[in-house]
């Protein structure tokens, strides 16, 4: 257990003075590895070599870079326009009707794309200039923007979901299928948030007009490209037609054929988008291998069997350990960036997860709805960040006051999905 | 004159860019085909999986010295509050350097795993593509990389104050 939490602090301490989270952990990782075999390097070296060539040349990590290739594409291709017009036309006529639209066409738009940042950060420019027309106050429109952008990781795909699954081999078609109820829990909570807020204070989202049929009609017709790549992708996974790679490498041809069919992609975006996703692939599986080598020491360490020990002694139900884990997640949250966050503690929480018979694709999901907490909780969440940037005309104790009412929403979910796991758990019990 | 601007640097970036964007492009194109190939032509494209597994493996690490080329890996970002804008500067480089030392010294390992997979003369199952090459294609790029954050040393690009978040930065979550 000492090992374990020396581990932990030098990781910290390295990663505070700003080296990069996956050489910090990758060094401690070699380091534990090494001192667990008094201090032989010879061990520790070729865990290394394993494990950075093991990553690389994985095939179901082949979907990540797809997907985040899909993601590029359908943002290029101006689709939360779109998205947005389509749900503001429907509900864009009752009160704090915007925000719900806003909240809705997150979710529309995280069924295509598996970053909660990159939805955030579309919406911000589609509909904050629509809702601060309509007289919003920035509290309600940048909380909405904030809340509805965390949709993109619940949503299928996501690449925390893909992280997870990678992680703890988990399936990732089942984890992606047990994301979709909880997404449609999660809108109807932002909703319900955004109706508190204009119950408390009707002058922050005021009535739209109300739209015609006709008019709903066609702007519903503008999103069936979102419909059609949805339900090839997520039904061809969810249904056994094709794994979760090939899902991805035709949800990313396909975001293309549109992206080009709307004339929306010139070639230096097109070359942009490829090698903006090569980047963010990269990057990722430097933390993602750094992870795994700290794992390989944790693993290693007594710090898994402790936990199993303490957990027994106090006799805790497994139900109180998921919550108090979440709890400690949501707190944690507020002040670390969430993607090391989950790849530090994931190997240290999640051999307990399984000793206690639970669901490793119900703790994923629950992973998921903490980080997307985590993202929106001030002083250090990543959405808070990307509207900062793009919104500098809301002031920052503006946008924090405005996410209250969304982290409440979030946190209601997290219990709701706590306490009915079949929720997380039905539709990927009816796959094959 | 920062390593940013430096002909090398833009170079580099315009090399590896171009084989990035080919490699992932491909990967796309590959699972497209094979997908369309068995589902509605009945015929699969052979050994699609083992190509698929080494294209991700060379699009990862060409991707590698493009990330740090930009900063893009994830930090945390505490401290640059706290410190003066010159302290920054020198613990960049002060991190740089120590991030490049211990990327080099990867490279080397991963150099030596590329020798022995040589050593064996290890293919793939189907189509019998020698992996060697590939692993050392990932040992030169992870060199380049500690190269890169070397050169960053010397020539620090100015660091980016005040923005916690940089819209064009993609990011995981």
């Amino acid at each position: 257990m000492t090992e374990a939490l020396v581990g932990l602090g030098l990781m910290m301490l390295l990663a505070l003075v700003r080296i990069p989270i996956a050489v910090s952990m990758g060094v401690v990782g070699f380091l534990g590895v090494a001192y667990l075999r008094d201090w032989n390097f010879a061990p520790a070296m070729a865990m290394v070599e394993t494990k950075i060539y093991e990553t690389g040349r994985n095939y179901t990590l082949s979907v990540v870079p797809l997907f985040i290739l899909m993601g590029n594409f359908v943002t290029r291709a101006g689709m939360s326009q779109q998205l947005f017009r389509a749900a503001y036309t429907c509900i864009g006529h009752l009160r704090g009707g915007l925000a719900m639209a806003t909240v809705c066409a997150c979710a529309g738009f995280g069924a295509i794309c598996g970053s909660s940042i990159a939805t955030a950060a579309t919406m911000a420019k589609v509909a904050y200039p629509a809702m601060s027309q309509l007289g919003y106050s920035d509290r309600l429109s940048a909380g909405a923007i904030a809340g509805g952008g965390t949709l993109g990781i619940l949503i299928p795909p996501s690449t925390i979901m893909v992280i997870y699954g990678v992680l703890t081999e988990t399936n990732i078609g089942k984890l992606f299928a047990a994301g979709i109820l909880p997404g449609i829990v999660a809108t109807f909570l932002l909703c319900l948030a955004v109706q508190w807020i204009v119950w408390t204070d009707p002058k922050s989202g005021p009535r739209g007009e109300r739209s015609t049929w006709r008019e709903r009609a066609r702007a519903l017709r503008g999103v069936w490209a979102v419909a059609v790549l949805f339900i090839v992708v997520m039904g061809g996974i969810y249904g056994g037609v094709f794994t979760a790679t090939e899902g991805a490498g035709a949800g990313a041809f396909g975001a293309l054929v549109f992206a080009l069919a709307r004339r929306a992609l010139t070639w230096p975006t097109f070359l942009d988008a490829l090698i903006e996703s090569g980047r963010t692939t990269a990057m990722l599986f430097a933390i993602l291998t750094g992870a795994l080598m700290f794992a390989e020491f944790v693993n290693y360490t007594s710090m898994p069997n402790d936990l199993k020990a303490f957990v027994t002694g106090f006799n805790l139900s497994p139900i109180m350990v998921v919550a108090a884990i979440c709890a400690i997640y949501v707190i944690l949250g507020t002040a670390m960036e969430e993607l090391s966050m989950i790849l530090l503690t994931v190997p240290v929480f999640f051999p307990l997860i399984v000793h206690l018979g639970l669901d490793p694709i119900w703790f994923g999901i629950l992973i998921v709805v903490v980080v997307e907490i985590g993202l929106i909780s001030p002083p250090v969440g990543m959405n808070l960040f990307v509207i900062n940037a793009l919104l500098p005309q809301v002031p920052t104790p503006t946008l924090f006051h405005g996410v209250i009412p969304f982290m409440i929403a979030d946190v209601v979910r997290l219990g709701i999905l706590i306490a009915f796991p079949a929720i997380s758990l039905w539709l990927p019990s009816l796959m094959r | 004159m920062t390593a940013q601007h430096s002909q090398a640097g833009i170079w580099l970036d315009r090399i590896l860019g171009a084989a990035a964007a080919m490699l992932l492009f491909s990967l796309m194109a590959l699972t497209t085909v094979d997908v369309i190939g068995r589902y509605i032509f009945n015929a699969p494209l052979r050994g699609a999986f083992e190509v698929t597994e080494l294209l991700l493996l060379a699009l990862i690490f060409a991707g590698l010295p493009l990330a740090s080329r930009v900063d893009e890996h994830v930090t945390l970002d505490f401290i640059d509050m706290a410190l003066s804008e010159k302290s920054r500067l020198l613990l960049r480089r002060v991190v740089d350097l120590i991030c490049g030392a211990l990327i080099l010294a990867l490279a080397w390992r991963v150099f030596v795993k590329a020798s022995k997979i040589a050593g064996y003369g290890d293919t793939t199952e189907v189509l019998r593509l020698p992996v060697a090459p590939f692993v050392y294609f990932m040992a030169a790029m992870v060199a380049i990389t500690g190269i890169v954050h070397l050169a960053k040393v010397i020539f620090p690009a100015p660091p980016r104050a005040g923005a916690a978040f940089d819209p064009d930065k993609p990011s995981s979550t």
